[in-house]
């Protein structure tokens, strides 16, 4: 029997495709199973192909699959491009007015057309549409049509709830006179627990809630913006300000305005706002301003494509910006690390007075997977070295910049008694007063700007010493070591247990935080590895560089992909079966 | 507190003669004649000879990047709204790289004090054409025999057109005045700008003290401030007859005002810890 069970919900944008899908999610994870679930869009906002893939399972779920077992399709487009993923004894739902051409399907699969597409004009028609397509699909895969049933009804008004739950009942019943067959065979059962449906960007929101955050300012761009959007609509409630801001360059330095003042903040984008940013990057770190920037990748160059994913950014935002100084990147792999890396990040930001970069892509940022309830407990706020009036009436003169043996220098906040300070772009001494170019630094410009470069760079040593940089996971050792980072650990992780079935022992590196990069654990763990593979999701084998540059060890098996799609583990399974043949 | 407050041991680097000495001085002066709390004061300035100001100065303060000191400055204000926050820079940093903030910081009217050091060229990269150069001059970028044949920047109209609820114009020549436009500026609620007429004794040949005192003109005092298209009118005036005072005063809610989560006490005044995010993962149940 099969272990899961995927469902591509495809339509015209604006039919509710997606809603369908985080229905059946929602509903199977109320009861008991757990969901992964796909957006694929393109950067239209009415027409074009909108599919969204639900995978079900008994266990939690970290990745999607190609292949599929129900296909509910509203549009030829839809069925024109899916044609080839339906499996063998899978079922196909359409609307009437599609022609489906039977040769292009795999062996025994059943086909139901009924009318799905509503007659009637606008948005409520969609909506509707959407409801009769669920009303089929609970009758032809078996999934019990109480169940969503019973989600539509905490979505909707008491009102547009019943039409539409009188048009799912409607299409439930016309397609069970079709068929008795029911392909879904997962088992429902109460939930021991609560589980949330969500997202990598609401995850990384609610860390920054949990963490205190006050402010946030940004301008909006694909994929980054659904954690403003959060923010702005559930941060008051928290005593947050979200401020729009007129473009990137503005957002940023009212991060660093905000967190110069002693507010924990954040902004969010993707590759083109980062690289606005990149100048004040350099400026929140040479003026030790705590700064937490996510970066959601998609896909480049320049404007790329907007609504599909890519790992292509980790060089440019490990080296934006000019100049040397020191920031931290943590590329979280799942919903779980998006919030508990956040809430880290703004203890890190403060407790060291640096940039921390949260580098996620549009895969882990927008597909929603089901979760248990966040553990709170034990997350504790670090704020570091804050100078509060007692301390600072003890430590006159003050220097804001004062060279300690772990670079970081008490900080005081504009409003406190005796800490008045400059806090400048320019590089300074430990007075904070511009080196190059003031009588005072005259006679020993080169030797201070060699000190106050170490002072940034002397945090790194105490960052690896606290961070668990590097996550190994299956067996210590293993016939072949994939290396990996951020979203593509899910399919990782999953290939690695196919391959155990296949009876190959794989294990997987992944490199949680790419700066300061952990050479050492990385060195250790390939150092006992017979076989590797790299596999990640950009062209020039990003990671790949930077473990070569670090331990010189040369990862010669890639697995690389480019093509603006995640990775799949049926994928990576191929790929390793590839490199051990 | 006095003048002398605000003082630092640290040297000026301004060339002899610079107009910046006259605005560092009236600012120290407004300071004093506010008695303001120091410790509760930030200025935040931009990149460039007149940014160099936050150098001297003994307050907050947060030196940024170049045309970016009213993005820094917002930050700063909402972070913190019971500070008084003072943005300062040059009619490069602020009207060239920092226009678009300039536009869309007018607009939101935030309590912050902007005072533009406008000498009409760029002095720190000795010597380019900048947004307020008059047409025809000779600049490193704009070399004879054409010179500049852009139209400059008028601040004190952009300023009233935009929404900024204070517009005040001074010159540095005239000290008394110009301490007088800073402090009402940093007294107003709201936007306040104070389009400061400095000259640059190094790159600019045209517009000198010389020339600025045969043209500097008091508003008349029977102009109502709060009267706009008389504000507008008399902000159209340049070229013989420059006028100097406050223009425009309005009296309208600031953008920290309508926030809900400012009326509680400042944003870091809040707690970080006791924070209950249960209820957000409810909904996503």
């Amino acid at each position: 029997m099969k272990s899961d069970f995927s469902c591509l919900f495809a339509g015209e944008a604006g039919y509710g495709v997606m809603s369908a899908g985080s229905t059946v999610a929602k509903a199977a994870g109320r009861n008991n199973l757990w969901a992964f679930v796909v957006n694929e869009y393109p950067s239209l906002i009415k027409g074009g192909l909108n599919t969204c893939l639900v995978r079900l399972a008994a266990a939690p779920l970290q990745a999607h699959e190609e292949a599929i077992d129900c296909l509910a399709v509203l549009s030829q487009e839809g069925l024109e491009q899916n044609y080839s993923r339906l499996q063998p004894g899978g079922c196909l739902i359409a609307d009437v007015s599609l022609a489906v051409d039977s040769s292009r399907l795999a062996e025994g699969v059943r086909v139901y057309q009924q009318p799905l597409l509503q007659k009637g004009s606008g948005d409520v028609a969609k909506i509707m549409s959407n409801s009769a397509m669920l009303g089929a699909f609970c009758a032809v895969s078996g999934f019990p049509v109480d169940l969503i049933e019973a989600v539509l009804a905490g979505e909707f008004k008491p009102e547009v709830f019943e039409k539409n739950r009188l048009l799912l009942r409607a299409a439930y019943e016309t397609a069970s006179q079709q068929t008795a067959a029911a392909a879904f065979s997962l088992p429902f059962a109460p939930p021991p627990a609560k589980r949330m449906l969500l997202n990598g960007n609401d995850a990384i929101a609610m860390g920054a809630l949990q963490a205190g955050c006050k402010f946030s300012a940004g301008y909006p761009m694909t994929p980054g913006s659904s954690v403003l959007t959060y923010l702005a609509d559930n941060g008051p409630a928290f005593g947050l300000v979200f401020k729009q801001a007129e473009d990137e360059i503005a957002a940023i330095n009212m991060l660093i305005g905000a967190g110069f003042a002693g507010v924990r903040a954040i902004g969010s984008t993707s590759g083109g706002g980062f690289a606005l940013m990149a100048e004040a990057l350099g400026f929140a770190a040479l003026a030790e301003v705590p700064l937490v920037m996510v970066n959601a990748q998609r896909g480049g160059p320049s404007t790329g494509q907007p609504t599909r994913t890519a790992q292509a950014d980790l060089a440019f935002v490990l080296n934006a910006s000019q100049g040397e100084f020191l920031r931290i990147v943590v590329a979280p792999g799942d919903i779980e690390e998006c919030f508990q890396e956040t809430f880290r990040a703004f203890n890190l930001a403060e407790k060291y007075q640096l940039p921390v970069i949260i580098l996620t892509d549009k895969y882990l940022a927008d597909s929603a997977a089901t979760h248990p309830f966040f553990q709170t407990e034990g997350l504790a706020v670090e704020r570091g070295k804050l100078a509060d009036a007692a301390w600072l009436a003890a430590h006159q003169p003050y220097k804001r910049y004062e060279f300690t043996p772990d670079g970081v220098s008490a900080r005081a906040l504009p409003g406190t008694g005796g800490g008045r300070h400059i806090a400048t772009s320019y590089t300074h001494g430990e007075d904070g007063f511009y080196s190059s170019g003031n009588r005072e630094y005259a006679g020993c410009e080169p030797e201070v700007t060699v000190r106050a470069l170490d002072k940034l760079f002397a945090k790194e040593p105490p960052i690896l010493e606290e961070l668990e940089a590097v996550r190994l996971y299956g067996p210590e050792t293993a016939d072949l070591t994939m290396v990996v980072w951020g979203s593509t650990k899910g399919a990782a992780l999953e290939a690695m247990e196919l391959a155990k079935g296949a009876g190959i022992s794989v294990n997987v590196l992944q490199v949680l935080y790419l700066s300061p990069f952990p050479a050492a654990a990385v060195a250790e763990i390939l150092g006992r590895s017979t076989q590797t593979l790299l596999v990640e999701g950009n062209k020039t084998a990003q990671l790949g560089g930077l473990v070569r540059m670090h331990t010189g060890i040369h990862l010669a098996n890639r697995y690389l992909k480019y093509d603006s799609r995640a990775f799949t583990p049926s994928q990576i399974l191929l790929k390793i079966k590839e490199v051990l043949a | 507190m006095s003048a002398h407050d605000a003082n630092l041991a640290y040297v000026p680097t301004w060339c002899p003669g610079c107009g910046n000495f006259g605005i560092f001085n009236a600012l120290k002066k407004a300071f004093a004649a506010l008695e303001l709390d120091l410790e509760q004061t930030v200025l935040v300035n931009g990149i460039g000879c007149s940014s160099k100001i936050g150098q001297y100065i003994n307050c907050y303060r947060i030196e940024t990047l170049h045309g970016r000191s009213l993005p820094v400055a917002t930050g700063v204000k909402l972070a913190n709204h019971g500070l008084t926050v003072i943005a300062e820079g040059g009619d490069g940093d602020g009207m060239g790289l920092g226009m678009g903030h300039f536009v869309h910081t007018a607009r939101r009217n935030l309590d912050i004090s902007y005072f533009i050091h406008n000498n009409q060229v760029y002095g720190l990269t000795k010597g380019q054409t900048s947004p307020t150069s008059e047409p025809g001059m000779f600049t490193k970028f704009t070399p004879p025999p054409v010179g500049n044949v852009e139209r400059p920047v008028n601040i004190v109209d952009m300023a009233i057109s935009l929404g900024a609820s204070f517009v005040a114009r001074a010159y540095t020549g005239n000290m008394d005045h110009l301490a007088d436009m800073m402090a009402q500026a940093i007294r107003h609620r709201g936007f306040a700008v104070v389009d400061i007429l400095q000259p640059c004794v190094s790159f600019n040949a045209v517009n000198t003290y010389a020339w600025y005192q045969q043209r500097v003109r008091s508003i008349p005092s029977s102009h109502d401030p709060s009267d706009r298209e008389k504000a507008k009118a008399l902000a159209g005036l340049w070229g013989d007859e420059i006028p100097v005072g406050v223009f425009l005063r309005e009296k309208r809610p600031t953008f920290a005002d309508s926030l809900p989560q400012l009326t509680d006490g400042p944003l870091t005044a809040q707690p970080l810890t006791g924070i209950d995010i249960s209820e957000l993962m409810e909904d996503l149940a």
